[in-house]
């Protein structure tokens, strides 16, 4: 019984990274209906960022982070401008942008892997920094996560719902259509997306490089966690539904990890495919 | 019902969609050798007809046979099976298949069709006689020379012809043919008032038609039924439900309006 | 020779994949992104009755082929009822619930993380033996889909791909053409992971990722949907090519990821300038 409370406590650490990555990824998904592959490249591009910037050029730490989370900003934007738009523009449509995404993503992939084959990592003490209640043990850092998320989720609420741009982004989740008449509008909309959910997954990227560290194979992994959390919860409601996939992953991670650790990503993938053909639309949906 | 070749019958069907309702207690006729044809407003649940008839959507109520033989539990892919070929008003043309393939692909029974029938010279033998089927079929609509072209880059009255040559080549009893006169060009009508008097006429079949155009229908119907407001408003021989004064000013007053 | 024999194999084995994969993703546009699943299965069936049972390899071979195609059928059953991009989705998972399979329940040898020290009988045995084999059986399958898709099934396929509901008003249950190309698919992958098996001496689960998946995608992508010769170009100039970055002179680390950047180079390039690949008949429309 304790057991499963520490497991729980080890998913609700996950479900955090999980939640950053899953509500951009959804944002674009249910927006643009862009399948965007890359969104892990972007994750991972603020991890490397973050490391080289902070490690190998001695940036102060929070500026580094800060810089990071810029870079991964502008990296998804010019994706989009340079990758999809021209696919899109030649006619063609979401498998051919996925496509195109799974070519952006490997590109990447393999310039870090040049950089280097292992785990990059800012790891500090302070992830150390653990305390104990009864018998589960609680890490501080993943404390400090949930409140990112939790702040970048009210800002993420906030921006939704009581901008102009927000209110143009909630339009396309509902009728694409409709809000296509607007022409200029939905150019300005679609950067915005880009450039608030490629934060996000930089915000993500950063923690995570600071955390556990990144290697080339981070970002697919990611990207996939992201994917499921956005298949479970459905996009009808982007926030809700990626917090709540993201949990479920999350959980879904720790006690695969616990009781079968051998069987992860099976679980992950079987779950996956099973709310496909039974519940496409997601569990909230 | 007592005639085993008596076409399809439509009985007592009713259909409504959630809690909207579209139409009650239609029942038609359609014998072999004659078109039957259904005029109505738009969104009168013509179409809907074919689709209850071809399993896309269940009734609320009502029954269907087939030479007398009640259908049941029928899906779209077995529809041919039980004598019945349906036509789409939006075509739904194989536009990457040339136009004889597209009537070729139609045709039942082809062993070339089975990974180990395909194999056998029996097949080619097949094949060949339903190519030269398929290329008569065009001959009839003098479309021949249009045969090895893609059909997606046909003009879109051709491609609503190869569509008919389709349902044809099926060999099915009974055709449902779906506004095969919308968007013809003008000057192609003429071939598709032949084909579906050729139909009925010379092979016998039962067919079904829904259509707006009603000078088509005047010309290539023997029976006709008016849908409205959710019920046959008349029916019978073509001369005399069209020559009704009130159905023509209900009809064509709603179809110049519109 | 003995390396100009091994390409020549690998090519072989590599163009059995995709033309299977042209089948049902070029002809009847089914979008298969886990070929590499069927691939591991086949090679795997391979090689654990030819190591582990020591069955003659040309009947572990014909196991693979069947097993295969079976475990084909037997995966696209649940997933018929999704499609479009759903189901592109669904079919990529399966790289990953099989690579767990075989990762935890391939049989492997003592030792190490897979499966080597085949028994291979004479048309196997030595290099030039094998290519000539793998080339013929290569040569075979060419024919067998020449003749599939020329045929009134292949006329049926492409009639699935373009309007899978017109199909049906017309009697034909797409399902039971997309059942069938699967299966044929999914056997002669099978039946080429069985002889990639034998061209590498050694397999474990890292061959048969999503990343082999991908490379399928990446040859027929670059050859041409819905054409033969297409599989064949893509797959013999991709090989070809990737070899002669090996003369380069870079240091060898650096020899994989730069064929990964160029595929990836050559996928964002095909997607906005020539969908339909070189030699192609039909290109990614959605």
């Amino acid at each position: 019984m304790l057991n499963l409370l520490q497991v729980f406590s080890t998913g609700l650490g996950l479900a955090g990274y999980y939640a950053l990555v899953a509500v951009g990824f959804a944002l674009i998904f249910a927006t643009l209906r862009i399948f965007h592959v890359a969104h892990g490249t972007v994750f991972m591009t603020a991890g490397y960022a973050f490391f080289g910037l902070h490690r190998l050029a001695g940036l102060h730490i929070a500026l580094a982070a800060a810089c990071a989370l810029a870079i991964a900003a502008l990296v998804g934007l010019l994706i989009d401008k340079i990758i999809y738009g021209p696919v899109l523009k030649r006619g063609g449509g979401m498998f051919s942008v996925f496509i195109a995404s799974l070519g952006v993503s490997l590109i990447f992939e393999s310039g870090f892997l040049v950089w280097s084959k292992g785990v990059v990592s800012v790891a500090r003490a302070e992830l150390l920094d653990i305390f104990i209640v009864g018998d589960v043990v609680l890490r501080r850092f993943d404390f400090f996560i949930l409140a990112i998320v939790a702040l970048a989720y009210g800002a993420l609420y906030l921006w939704l719902h009581r901008t102009s741009t927000g209110l143009a982004i909630r339009g396309l989740t509902d009728n694409s259509e409709l809000s296509a008449i607007v022409g200029v509008e939905v150019a300005k909309t679609r950067n915005a997306i880009f450039l608030v959910a490629s934060s996000l997954a930089g915000l993500a990227g950063v923690l995570t490089a600071y955390d556990t560290g990144m290697t080339p194979a981070s970002g697919v992994q990611t990207l996939f966690i992201g994917v499921v959390a956005v298949i479970l919860g459905g996009t009808r409601n982007i926030l809700l539904g990626a917090i709540v996939g993201a949990a479920a992953l999350g959980m879904l991670t720790a006690f695969a990890g616990y009781f079968f650790p051998e069987w992860i990503s099976f679980s992950i993938f079987a779950m996956m495919i099973i709310l496909i053909i039974f519940r496409p639309q997601g569990l909230l949906g | 019902m007592t005639s085993a070749n008596n076409g399809l019958r439509i009985d007592g069907l009713a259909m409504n969609f959630g809690g909207v309702f579209v139409f009650d207690d239609v029942t038609i006729d359609i014998p072999p050798g004659k078109v039957t044809a259904c005029i109505g407003p738009n969104g009168a649940g013509k179409t809907t007809i074919i689709n209850i008839v071809c399993g896309v959507f269940a009734p609320r109520a009502g029954e269907i046979f087939v030479d007398g033989v009640k259908l049941a539990g029928v899906r779209p892919f077995d529809t041919v099976r039980h004598g019945l070929c349906r036509s789409f008003q939006d075509v739904r043309i194989f536009p990457f298949l040339t136009a004889l393939e597209n009537i070729l692909v139609a045709m039942p029974g082809q062993s070339g069709e089975n990974l180990l029938g395909l194999f056998t010279p029996g097949a080619r033998a097949q094949e060949r006689a339903n190519r030269e089927k398929a290329r008569l079929l065009l001959q009839t609509v003098a479309l021949e020379g249009a045969a090895g072209r893609p059909a997606g880059e046909l003009p879109f009255g051709q491609q609503k012809l190869v569509s008919l040559l389709r349902a044809v080549a099926t060999g099915a009893r009974v055709l449902l043919l779906d506004e095969p006169a919308a968007g013809v060009e003008i000057d192609l009508i003429p071939r598709v008032v032949d084909l579906i008097r050729a139909l009925a006429k010379a092979e016998g079949r039962a067919t079904f038609l829904v259509e707006h155009n009603i000078d088509l229908v005047r010309e290539v119907a023997d029976h006709v039924c008016v849908l409205q407001g959710g019920r046959i408003i008349a029916s019978g021989a073509a001369e005399h439900v069209l020559g009704d004064e009130t159905v023509i000013r209900e009809y064509l007053g709603r179809v110049y309006n519109a | 020779m003995e390396h100009l024999y091994y390409l020549g194999t690998l090519i072989s084995v590599w163009i059995i994949v995709a033309l299977a994969a042209n089948l049902v993703i070029g002809y009847t546009g089914m979008m298969a992104m886990g070929q590499a699943a069927y691939l591991g299965v086949g090679a795997y069936v391979a090689a654990g009755l030819n190591v582990l049972l020591g069955v003659n390899f040309h009947l572990a071979l014909l196991a693979a082929l069947l097993v295969s195609g079976a475990v084909a059928a037997a995966t696209l059953w649940p997933l018929l009822r999704i499609g479009g991009f759903y189901f592109a989705l669904a079919t990529l998972g399966l790289n990953f619930v099989f690579f767990d399979i075989f990762h935890n329940l391939g049989p492997r040898v003592e030792g190490s993380e897979g499966l080597h020290g085949l028994k291979l009988p004479d048309l196997f045995a030595g290099s030039g033996a094998r290519f000539a084999t793998t080339a013929a059986l290569a040569a075979l399958c060419f024919l067998a889909c020449r003749t599939i898709v020329g045929s009134p099934l292949g006329r049926a396929l492409r009639a699935v791909r373009d309007r899978p509901d017109a199909l049906a008003a017309l009697g034909k249950d797409p399902r039971r053409y997309q059942m069938l190309i699967w299966s044929v698919a999914g056997a002669l992958t099978g039946l080429a992971g069985g002889l990639y098996a034998a061209t590498l001496f050694y397999i474990d689960p890292t061959l048969f990722t999503l990343d082999a998946s991908i490379l399928v995608l990446v040859y027929i992508g670059v050859g041409g949907l819905a054409s033969t010769w297409g599989s064949v170009l893509g797959v013999v100039l991709l090989i070809v090519f990737n070899e002669s970055l090996r003369y380069l002179g870079l240091p060898s680390q650096y020899v994989g990821p730069l064929q990964q950047a160029l595929y990836g180079l050559l996928l964002i390039g095909l997607m906005i300038f020539r969908r339909r690949g070189l030699v192609g008949e039909y290109d990614f429309r959605e």
